[in-house]
């Protein structure tokens, strides 16, 4: 527990209303969207300035007391999670726009604002903050950067990393660095701004991002294609992508969508049933719908695909939408086990099919939903608990198979964590990604940033002795 | 039975509509059009008509400018059979639309005519009261269910506080609300067939018929916009607020 001497200075430091310590805001302070682990910090923290922030990471220096980054707590993999009695600072209200230039096409926020927010404020003023996901309304631009996040639109936009152009932030050491300003050209030696995306909470905290902003998508037309096997998939994806330029490639199996449509009320996209669907949307204009025609001719004579449907407006491009983006949250219902792997695009087919053999070989009585942004390389690999099977026992199931699905992803020279991170969940399988020198070196620059560790130690890798 | 039913082409629901500095009309430029929401309904009953045996033939109809085209094709990717398009560059409005209908209505000797309840763009609810008065054919309006006889119609009428049952002859123009069904999307497949399902194309003058406007617009102007919210600290600044600022309290 917190010290009264320490309490009273965090009071001091914010402002007595601005320290919680109910239990209730704890609860929910203290964990993010996995449910391995209880909650347990010693209390919450709301600072509203930079250099609040940097009092109270020296504070917690000079009684070596850990702390735990907070965003939006949408996370993952257990990134935002403080379960041992860790102090959490929550940046909920350093969230305001700092500066907008025109001319640059630059924002700078407060890292607690709302990704949602941010989108929005673009779209005000004509332009577009392009990365977007189903958690966008509670997710904090400090957490997308910390998690380097990257969503539905990866394909034309990029990850996170692509529209940071400067951040200003406070290391576990207690310094303020503002890194980059906004510049588009800069080379003056080590770019510190790269390192802190998507460093989860471990080196510093992010209090303020500059973003790029762009110009605005014209509407979008969306397909959704009935397909018959995995590698179709592939192929369909390699015909349309050479051909168009897309804004997304999503796919999603029979067992997702039936489940969607179940569960949120939508409506099938057509009466045939196909074990998985893609979603391909491209930016609305005559001679590309009608190329996107001629492609979806040449893959049904193939045999790729089954039956499709094409958005004829907004509405039906928004409802076509739904179908995928609301798999996650409904998922939510059977606690299922995700991983959240990649390979480059060019071995999706193959490591598709061996990938689709260890999971039905290894959970032949668990239900598997595949879905994920498949035209970046990204897989979303549900295993959905069964009812009666307690919940530790189900992880430690899983977890088992994901150490053969590390190995596999190694042979394929493929990620253990496409987008969602390391934080606590994915800490054993980090070695299928990432060598033993690189991972020594991300531990000592975690001690230069961080020389007492008291930054969300124990996630990533474990906590420094 | 044939069916007739109409596509107008619209400004896409969801489209962010912004009016021209002049403050003549809407600006029309690079704005995503669609199928009145609608005429959507429309064209879905007649074609769940047609797959329960109920009618042989779907006829759906465009009154405006060449690009209409586009409107039709959904409409026969979606299940009609053939399209007419009654291409003019004039300012439309119901009364030109209706007598443009009654023309084609003419020509085809339709049993039954759908149209939507109104257009999103100028939402008048007007062409297909004006259309049955032109025709002097029996209208019912805002309908939620057809129930097709073979030479009568039961309709479920929506209106205010309630659902009205009637019995209209045929042939009868029945308009579109929105609880009368959820319209498929357009299947690729579909689409494809749809290409080689005819469009006839005529004039105003084609159809003797003059669709000229008869009101005249001065001006379009945007709503007002409405204020931010705001937050308040407390509950007591709340009905302070309500009270004196908003005076929606006493
Ligand atoms: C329904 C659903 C769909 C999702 N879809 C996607 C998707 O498509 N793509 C994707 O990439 N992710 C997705 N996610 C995961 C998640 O939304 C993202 O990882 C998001 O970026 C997390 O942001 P957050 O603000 O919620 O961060 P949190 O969960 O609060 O924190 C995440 C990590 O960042 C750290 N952190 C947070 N704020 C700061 C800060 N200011 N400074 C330093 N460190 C900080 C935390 O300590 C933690 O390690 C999804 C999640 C859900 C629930
Ligand atoms: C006419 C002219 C026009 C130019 N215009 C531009 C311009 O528009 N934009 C621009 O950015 N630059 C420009 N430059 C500068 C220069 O061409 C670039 O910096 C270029 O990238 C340097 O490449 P280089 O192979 O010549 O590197 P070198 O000059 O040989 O080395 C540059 C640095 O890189 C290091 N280095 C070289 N190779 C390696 C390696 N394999 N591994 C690790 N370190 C290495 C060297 O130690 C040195 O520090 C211009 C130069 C000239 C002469």
């Amino acid at each position: 527990m917190l010290p009264d001497q320490v309490l009273s200075q965090l009071k001091a430091i914010v402002g007595p209303q601005h320290v919680l310590l109910e239990s209730e805001d704890l609860q929910r302070f203290g964990v993010d969207r996995t449910t391995l682990w209880q909650a347990n910090p010693c209390a919450v923290v709301l600072p509203s300035a930079v250099t609040m922030v940097q009092k109270i990471i020296r504070l917690a220096n000079d009684c070596n007391l850990a702390v735990v980054p907070s965003g939006g707590r949408t996370g993952l993999s257990g990134g935002a999670v403080a379960s041992d009695g860790e102090l959490i600072i929550a940046l909920d209200r350093i969230n305001t726009v700092i500066d907008f230039n025109a001319i640059d096409r630059a924002v700078t926020v407060g890292a607690g604002m709302i990704t949602a927010d941010l989108q929005a404020f673009a779209a005000k003023h004509d332009l577009l903050y392009p990365v977007d996901f189903a958690a966008a309304g509670s997710s904090q631009i400090g957490g997308n950067i910390a998690t380097n996040a990257g969503g539905i639109n990866v394909i034309r936009y990029g990850m996170t990393r692509d529209w940071v152009i400067g951040l200003k932030v406070v290391t576990g050491a207690g310094d303020i660095l503002d890194l980059n300003q906004g510049l588009l050209k800069n080379n003056t030696g080590y770019d510190f701004r790269h390192l802190f995306i998507g460093s989860e909470g471990t080196l510093g905290l992010i209090c303020e991002a500059t973003l790029q902003l762009t110009r605005p998508q014209a509407d979008t037309t969306v397909m959704v294609l009935g397909i018959e096997t995995f590698a179709a998939i592939v192929e369909v994806l390699e015909v349309f992508k050479t051909k168009i330029e897309l804004t997304a490639f999503e796919f999603f199996s029979q067992a997702a969508l039936d489940k969607v449509i179940k569960r949120q009320g939508h409506s099938a996209p057509f009466a045939t049933q196909a074990p998985f669907y893609a979603l391909i949307e491209f930016e609305t204009r005559t001679q590309v719908t009608s190329v996107a025609l001629a492609l979806f001719e040449q893959c049904a004579a193939q045999g790729w695909v089954l039956d499709g449907v094409v958005s004829q407006s907004l509405a039906q491009t928004r409802a076509l939408w739904r179908l995928r983006e609301d798999i996650s949250e409904t998922l939510w219902h059977w606690q299922p086990y995700k991983n959240d792997i990649s390979v480059r695009v060019s071995k999706m087919s193959d490591f598709l099919a061996e990938v689709d053999q260890l999971v039905a070989a290894r959970y032949p009585d668990f239900e598997i939903v595949w879905y994920g942004h498949i035209g970046d390389g990204n897989l979303h690999l549900n295993i959905l608990k069964p009812e009666d099977l307690p919940q530790t026992e189900f992880f430690e199931r899983c977890g088992i198979v994901s150490l053969e699905i590390g190995e596999l992803l190694a042979r394929y020279g493929g990620s253990i964590s496409a987008e969602h991170g390391v934080g606590l969940l994915k800490k054993s399988l980090l070695p299928y990604s990432r060598s033993p020198v690189e991972i020594a070196l991300m531990r000592s620059i975690k001690k230069t940033f961080d020389p007492k560790s008291i930054l969300n130690p124990g996630k990533v890798f474990d906590a420094l002795v | 039975m044939k069916i007739l039913v109409t596509a107008k082409r619209v400004v896409d629901y969801n489209v962010n509509i912004r009016v021209l500095a002049d403050q003549s009309g809407v600006d029309l430029n690079n704005v995503k059009m669609s199928v009145n929401p609608f005429d959507e309904i429309a064209i879905e009953e007649a074609v769940r008509l047609k797959e329960a045996g109920k009618a042989e033939e779907v006829i759906v109809v465009s009154v405006g400018v060449s690009q209409c085209q586009e409107q039709l094709r959904t409409a026969l990717a979606l299940g009609a059979d053939r399209g007419i398009l009654v291409e003019t560059d004039e300012a439309l409005q119901p009364l030109g639309i209706a007598k443009a209908l009654k023309a084609v209505i003419d020509k085809e000797a339709p049993g039954l005519i759908i149209t939507g309840k109104q257009a999103i763009d100028g939402d008048n609810s007007q062409t297909g009261q004006m259309l049955a008065a032109l025709a002097g054919l029996a209208q019912a309006t805002f309908a939620s269910e057809i129930d097709l006889g073979e030479d009568s119609a039961t309709v479920t009428r929506e209106i205010d506080g309630g659902l009205e049952t009637i019995t209209v002859k045929l042939p009868a123009i029945v308009t579109t609300d929105l609880r009368l069904n959820e319209p498929r999307y357009a299947s690729l497949p579909n689409i494809m067939k749809a290409k080689k399902k005819p469009i006839d194309i005529f004039t105003p003058a084609d159809l003797g018929v003059d669709v000229s406007p008869r009101v005249k617009t001065l001006k379009v102007e945007p709503p007002a916009e409405r204020a931010a919210g705001i937050k308040v600290e407390s509950v007591e600044v709340l009905v302070d607020k309500l009270r004196n600022e908003a005076k929606v309290i006493s």
